[in-house]
């Protein structure tokens, strides 16, 4: 009786374990969106932008209460993008800026702003980077910290970036690089959380990642300014990127309200500024 | 007599409700494979053979694609997947060695040394080992594990000796290979219990009647009888390894990099990314068709090779049926 509860569970994992990841992201969407009333306001997208859309979400209704439902999915920038494009989503949220790829008649809303910060192990205390240094690090130029100008570590550099399906590292590729290439000896990781974790347990290494995760590192001078929600809320701070929330065509109804209430509203910039940078 | 017809009627609608299940599970496998596969085809399609084989950087091949344009006849799929193909079978592997030789010992012991009151706690320990969820071991891994490998067991020398091919971070084959190791030993090791408790004491017996001590006993007598069952064993643990994407994406390196054999005891330092770990890692670029169509390709590759060992491992216990030693 073992043996077949054993194999057959081994046999189901082994079935099951590729579509469940493939389709697992998008599940919550479709279920949400079946049937779109006009009275439920619909989110999904990127994980970055999710906190900030569920605290606006969360004040507009004390502000309004009954007015419109929300529901709010995840799944990356993409998955957002597409799901309004095809009509699943009454808004996507997206994390990076518009691509010549996206479908056409998308009208993307800037509703916030967000600073990337370059950060390394606290036990490695680099000075103030340039842009020259930072892109020469992650390219692959400079290969060892004793030659990095005010680092405290020595030996090799350990990059560690995201996958070229995230929003941060497209944000990142604009903002910081430029034109030069990341190394291909970089680690590729998915998220922001697990960029912070690698980076904590290394002395050597070096990564990226939003203001938010910068927490317990040491984040980096970025061309003589700090990465702190000051410095990027005042805009001295130049590596910062904008939220987006992505509608078909120029928003209509409760959307346009919502939408227009983060961009205009005194109590939404309250919210916005508790861990981001409100326009204007 | 009515009581008896009645009962044979209840019995043909309850033998047809659970063939109507059984079929529906058929199907449901047979509609996943058939749809993964055909939303797969246009990766295979693009590149031939040339999908399984060695080429350029497979991270700019995927990105490429990623970044494909929107115009569908411009889609971008070349891709040569080897260092993938190659990561996921030297990890799988590796673990699959090395579980093996455990998980036999710990079975012989269990079975014909232990002690009964330790093995009355082995067994529920074994059984729950199995049931660990991956991102258990995958935080191990990730938050003690590579931070150990990286800082006290690799030297600067050796990671500045490559550092112009690849960064050695502690992320690598070993701790892959080591975690993978761990979660799919208690499966082989119940199997394989199992199969020894049913080789029948008579066989043994006649064996110690000759004077032949145990461990002699043990290794000539039950485990020659239950090799089909040890194989099929570790047929379905291999089935298992290549499924797991959660572990491997934290902890394996999460770069496309082929670990090269000649590099010596480097090797098992080096970092690479596994066809699991992939499609994980590039979950957030589906929507992208092209790329969603190249993880699904991803996917059909570790579908067809489970549902291939699946069957495999069904027909390497056939013998055991033979003997009369199915538990």
């Amino acid at each position: 009786m073992t043996h077949v509860r054993v194999a057959g569970a081994a046999l189901v994992v082994a079935a099951l374990a590729v579509p469940a990841v493939s389709s697992g992201s998008n599940v919550g969407v479709r279920a949400a969106a079946k049937k779109p009333k006009a009275t439920v306001i619909t989110m999904s997208g990127s994980t970055s932008v999710a906190p900030l859309a569920a605290k606006l979400a969360k004040r507009y209704l004390k502000q309004f209460p009954g007015t419109v439902k929300f529901k709010l999915a995840q799944g990356g920038s993409d998955v957002g993008v597409a799901d309004v494009a095809k009509g699943r989503v009454t808004i996507g949220n997206s994390s990076r800026d518009p691509k010549p790829s996206d479908p056409a008649g998308l009208n993307f809303n800037k509703i916030a702003r967000d600073a990337i910060c370059v950060v390394t192990n606290p036990g490695n205390t680099v000075g103030d980077l340039s842009q020259s240094t930072v892109q020469d690090i992650f390219s692959g130029k400079v290969r060892d910290w004793s030659d990095v100008p005010g680092a405290s570590a020595s030996g090799p550099i350990n990059l560690v970036v995201r996958t070229a399906a995230s929003g941060t590292q497209d944000a990142f590729q604009k903002l910081f690089m430029g034109s030069a290439k990341i190394a291909d000896s970089a680690a590729q990781k998915a998220s922001n959380g697990l960029v912070q974790e690698a980076v904590k347990s290394d002395k050597q290494a070096i990564g990226y990642v939003s203001l938010d995760f910068a927490r317990g590192l040491n984040a980096a001078t970025f061309k003589g300014t700090a990465c702190t929600l000051r410095d990027a809320k005042s805009g001295a701070y130049e590596g910062t990127r904008n939220f987006w929330m992505v509608t078909r065509g120029t928003p209509t109804g409760p959307a346009k309200k919502f939408i227009s209430w983060i961009q205009s509203n005194g109590n939404a910039a309250k919210v916005i500024s508790t861990e981001w940078v409100p326009l204007g | 007599m009515r009581r008896l017809v009645r009962s044979t009627m209840s019995d043909k609608r309850a033998e047809r409700m659970l063939g109507a299940l059984a079929s529906v599970v058929l199907l449901v496998i047979v509609l996943m494979v058939v749809s993964v596969v055909s939303k797969a085809w246009p990766s295979f399609a693009h590149n031939g053979l040339g999908w399984f084989g060695s080429g350029p950087n497979v991270d700019h091949q995927l990105a490429d694609i990623f970044n494909s344009p929107a115009d569908s006849s411009h889609y971008v799929y070349k891709l040569s997947a080897w260092p993938l193909l190659y990561g996921t079978a030297l990890i799988t592997g590796g673990a699959l060695v090395i579980g093996l030789v455990f998980a036999l010992l710990a079975a012989i012991f269990i079975v014909e040394f232990a002690p009964r009151p330790l093995r009355r706690v082995l067994e529920p320990v074994v059984r729950l080992l199995a049931a660990v969820p991956s991102v258990i071991y995958g935080l191990i891994g990730v938050l003690v594990l590579v931070p150990f490998v990286g800082n006290q067991l690799i030297s600067t020398h050796r990671k500045e000796s490559v550092i112009y091919v690849v960064q050695l971070s502690g992320n690598s084959l070993l701790v892959a290979v080591a975690i993978l190791t761990v979660m799919i030993t208690p499966i082989m090791v119940a199997l394989i219990v199992v199969a020894l408790r049913a080789v029948p004491v008579g066989w043994r017996e006649g064996s110690a009647a000759l004077g032949v001590n145990r461990w002699r006993t043990v290794w000539t007598i039950s485990v020659r009888a239950v090799r089909p069952a040890i194989i099929a064993a570790a047929v379905l643990a291999t089935a298992r390894a290549l499924g797991e994407a959660i572990m491997l994406s934290m902890v394996s390196g999460s770069v496309g990099f082929a670990p090269n054999p000649l590099d010596g005891l480097t090797f098992v330092f080096e970092p690479t990314r596994p066809l699991a770990a992939a499609i994980v890692e590039g979950a957030e670029g589906f929507s992208v068709k092209p790329y969603g169509q190249t993880l699904y390709a991803f996917g059909a590759i570790l579908l067809l090779s489970s549902l291939c060992l699946s069957l495999g491992a069904h027909y390497a216990k056939r013998p055991l049926r033979r003997f009369g030693l199915t538990p």
